[in-house]
């Protein structure tokens, strides 16, 4: 079965081939094992920037990133370590730390922070401060909301190719923003939401989404920027 | 999009994108009976996790306030509010009226490139079998169908003949008169990925198109001498010792006339022609020759000409000449400007052909449907489009039947087609939106969008993709499909289906290319034409032979010959019309949503030499004067188009380009001349004490 040009792996215990070139994570998705990822988006190329999608691979000194690391001839990984668990939940906790809210449940980052049993962060500092952009007739900018994990900006570049989209700002201050922060009509942007389709917080998101969200929180009646971002989106 | 998202939608459906004919894969999210979001399926075969503003955003059209929702007729001159008996009784009896006066073909059908093939089907058979007439045709005739008529003749069969995603492996593409990433957004981004990787594109356009920023080469010939340039390739590929001689020899006929027939075009006679400098002809044909694979991709630029269809006839000697046909990244794409220009031609809405273009003077095919049918029907060819508005001026045709086209607004030469119209003792319009069309209509019916319906379209790469409904049609308004069964019944042929998978099964059985297509076949990745005993189908056409008898590409020795217009002292400037990214061919839809707020109007474009020279300005109202008709435009000065030509899109009735169209049309397929119109441009608004005459001609 295994040919010259397949490569052996185990995952979890499972043994399987892949082609030379899959990587850690592609081969662990083939098993059905579940490994945490922020950065990540099939249509982009590997990034490897948030450290959440750590493995433990027999004879690695440490855990590696699955997303960008390649699979070798009898590479053995465990997707369940616990050292590469705790590094990819700590990483969310400081990630989710910087937030002025928890990301809400229907969001990648909400859906990776549940199942990592995130709930609460043990580092309380300053938040991200609000900033909108609701001008453009669809796409809404809700900087707070930002990670800066450079999905959008590779769809825009990667998947567009607009090049619309610029990583901004440096350590707590980074962010995202279209053209030299000129909103999106301004940019280059083509309006395609590739950025919104991969944002994984809601940073980038559907302004009629957002007033549906908007609309729900306001009848519960726990959103102070509702206002605003209510009339804005209506407009 | 975290479609992992349950809570914010009650429904999610997948289904297949109705604007263009690239045919992406959507899940559409509906919430109460509206859509709220639409996000790109990643297992979208063209689309593979992408889509574009028109695709993803411009849907809220659907529930817009002046959507029609219940049927109207015309009474003292205004139409007025009926029921579905009322209106389907009055359409029977006029259509009755009309047969049993004038005889059938004084009726006339169109169904549209934007419906289902199911849609499309059914009203094929309502016009041949319950009228009795061949009078029916669809909007692939205004753009299309000289690719059709073109890629039979010379290859045998009317599609693509690879997929999208020979792009990705093509180590050139030359794009001529197409510019997808306004027109296609999604190949548009698929080639740009491509030319960032490494792909040489040689672009092909009167207009500096954005793609020409990623190519290695980007010729600008003047408009209407597109034959001269593919004339010129194939010279310098021949000259030069770049053909394919084994392939010619073995998998082609025809070679020895197009040979001689090219000796005349050296690239300096071309240049003479075309004003492209001969050392480009020389350098783009060198590249696509020299490449182990190359890919040809056009659009309306190349078919909406006088003799369109004997270009891509050109453009087909080209793939042959150096066997750039049939292999991975070697494909001949025309990019198809609606959803379901390939399916609703493919389904027999043709005037001279039943399913897959199989012809209706054909005995063996007209006694086939016959039987399936149960009863007879007509061996002579029909009327097409501008025929049928010829044949209404002139008084011979009586009724038409307008499915989903706003015929009064896109098709060329309005002030002809309004007197067309004008001429009819009866017209029924089935739409979504009262338009320019259902002014002249008797009976208007309240029809349903993409995300209404079911059924199947057919994309550009001959793949059947499935249509699934998200919402229900609003109001009192009906499926399509419902509509033409009632009307089909009610004048005593019964179509005998219950859903559109049972119009698709009859299509399956009758046509041996779509044998076994089903809903269940088609599933989540589609399957391409013609397909095979075995179950498969067929992403790549003509690896081994061609659809022709004898089983060889055909060479066609065209010469090139001059367009249907020319400028001239009184109209120097080349009026070309085309797309804009946000909009969509009459705006019917994307005018209703947010794309209005990103561009809300027309522009003429023009080069600033010819601007500075008839005292325009950016932004300047100014009129357009052609040999037929005049409308005003708002001016923008840009380099994108060359001197001498001026560009305007056609998204806004208020605009009326195509009042500025003439009669001149392809001369096999009578595709309108859309893309040649000379014209007057000055500067309105202000009483100018005088005007200068433009002077060169460009």
């Amino acid at each position: 079965m295994s040919t010259s040009d397949q490569l052996t792996v185990t995952v979890d215990g499972v043994e399987l081939q892949v082609a030379p070139g899959t990587t850690v994570l592609q081969a662990a998705k083939r098993a059905e094992a579940w490994i945490p990822t922020l950065c990540f988006d099939d249509r982009q190329a590997p990034f490897g920037a948030c450290r959440v999608c750590m493995v433990a691979v027999q004879g690695a000194p440490k855990p590696l990133p699955a997303c960008t690391t390649p699979c070798r001839d009898q590479m053995v990984i465990d997707t369940d370590d616990a050292t590469s668990r705790r590094v990819a939940t700590a990483v969310v906790e400081l990630v989710v730390s910087e937030l002025p809210q928890a990301p809400d449940p229907h969001t990648e980052l909400g859906q990776i922070a549940e199942r990592l049993e995130v709930t609460d962060t043990r580092w309380p500092g300053d938040t991200h401060h609000e900033g909108h952009d609701f001008r453009h007739p669809y796409l809404a900018f809700q900087h707070e909301l930002c990670i800066s994990c450079g999905r959008c900006v590779r769809a825009c570049d990667e998947v567009q190719g607009a090049f619309a989209l610029t990583a901004t700002g440096r350590g707590f201050e980074s962010n995202v923003t279209a053209g030299l922060n000129a909103g999106f009509e301004d940019s280059t942007c083509v309006s395609c939401g590739a950025c919104a389709d991969t944002c994984p917080t809601d940073a980038i998101t559907e302004i009629t989404l957002l007033d549906g969200v908007v609309r729900e929180r306001s009848r519960n009646g726990n959103d102070p920027g509702r206002r605003k971002r209510r009339r804005i989106a209506s407009e | 999009m975290s479609t992992i998202d349950a809570g914010r939608f009650d429904k999610t459906v997948t289904t297949t994108c109705g604007y263009c004919g690239v045919g992406c894969r959507l899940e559409a999210h509906a919430r109460q009976g509206r859509i709220v979001s639409i996000s790109p399926a990643d297992d979208g075969p063209a689309n593979e996790g992408h889509t574009c503003l028109k695709g993803r955003f411009a849907h809220q059209f659907t529930r817009s306030r002046d959507r029609l929702t219940s049927p109207l007729i015309r009474e003292n001159g205004e139409l007025r509010v009926a029921s579905w008996d009322e209106a389907l009784q009055k359409i029977v009896a006029e259509l009755e009226r009309i047969k049993d006066t004038y005889g059938p073909d004084a009726i006339a059908g169109l169904a549209s490139s934007r419906a289902t093939n199911e849609d499309c089907y059914a009203m094929q058979r309502l016009i041949r079998a319950a009228i009795g007439t061949n009078n029916i045709d669809n909007c692939s005739r205004v753009c299309h169908s000289p690719t059709s008529f073109a890629m039979r003749k010379s290859l045998g069969l009317s599609g693509a003949t690879g997929s999208f995603s020979d792009i990705d492996h093509a180590e050139v593409a030359i794009l001529i008169g197409v510019n997808p990433t306004q027109g296609h957004p999604v190949v548009g981004a698929r080639i740009k990925q491509a030319a960032l990787q490494g792909c040489q594109l040689i672009t092909i356009d009167p207009r500096r198109i954005e793609l020409a920023d990623y190519g290695v080469l980007h010729l600008a010939p003047r408009p209407g001498t597109n034959a001269a340039v593919v004339l010129g390739l194939c010279h310098v590929v021949r000259r030069d010792g770049l053909c394919d001689e084994a392939f010619i020899a073995e998998r082609t006929e025809g070679y020895e006339a197009l040979a001689e027939l090219l000796d005349a075009y050296t690239p300096q006679a071309v240049q003479e022609i075309t004003a492209i400098p001969a050392a480009q002809i020389e350098q783009a044909a060198h590249i696509y020759g020299q490449a182990a694979s190359g890919s040809l991709l056009w659009g309306l630029g190349v078919t909406e000409h006088k003799y369109g269809s004997e270009v891509v006839q050109l453009l087909c000697n080209l793939a042959l000449m150096t066997g750039k046909i049939g292999k991975r990244g070697s494909a001949m794409l025309p990019l198809r400007g609606q959803n379901n220009v390939q399916g609703s031609s493919d389904m027999g809405a043709l005037p001279d052909t039943y399913t897959a273009y199989r012809r209706v003077d054909d005995e063996d095919t007209a006694q086939l449907f016959e039987q399936a049918w149960g009863v007879p029907l007509r061996r002579e060819v029909g009327y097409k489009i501008p025929e049928m508005f010829d044949a209404a001026v002139e008084g011979k045709l009586k009724a038409m039947y307008v499915f989903g086209e706003d015929i009064a607004q896109t098709d060329p030469d309005t002030a002809h087609v309004q007197a067309a119209l004008e001429n009819l003792e009866f017209m029924v319009c089935q739409e979504i939106f009262e338009n320019e069309t259902t002014k002249y209509a008797d009976v208007v019916l309240p029809a349903s969008a993409f995300l209404e319906k079911e059924g199947t379209f057919i994309n550009a790469e001959r793949r059947f993709q499935l249509v699934e409904a998200s919402i229900d049609p609003p109001g009192g308004a009906r499926t399509d499909f419902e509509i033409i069964l009632t009307v089909s019944r009610m004048l005593g042929h019964e179509m005998g289906w219950q859903t559109p998978w049972d119009a698709l099964e009859e299509i399956a059985r009758l046509t041996p290319h779509y044998q076994g297509v089903s809903y269940e076949r088609i599933g989540r990745a589609g399957c391409q034409w013609p397909m095979h005993p075995d179950g498969s189908d067929s992403p790549t056409l003509y690896d081994q032979y061609f659809d022709r008898p004898g089983g060889r590409g055909a060479f066609a020795a065209l010469p090139y010959k001059a367009p249907g217009d020319a400028p001239d002292r009184e109209f120097p400037l080349v009026l070309v019309t085309g797309r804009v990214l946000q909009h969509y061919n009459a705006g019917t839809m994307t005018r209703r949503t947010g794309n209005a707020d990103l561009v809300d109007r027309d522009w003429l474009e023009i080069h600033p030499d010819d601007a500075k020279r008839l005292w325009i300005s950016d932004g300047d109202t100014v009129s357009i004067r052609s040999r037929v008709g005049r409308t005003e435009l708002s001016a923008k000065v840009t380099e994108q188009i060359t001197q001498g030509h001026v560009f305007t899109t056609f998204h806004f009735p208020e605009t009326r380009t195509n009042l500025l169209i003439g009669q001149s049309a392809d001369v096999n397929t009578s595709c309108p001349e859309y893309k040649v119109v000379a014209v007057d441009v000055r500067p309105i608004g202000e009483q100018a004490a005088f005007t200068p005459q433009l002077e060169t001609v460009g």
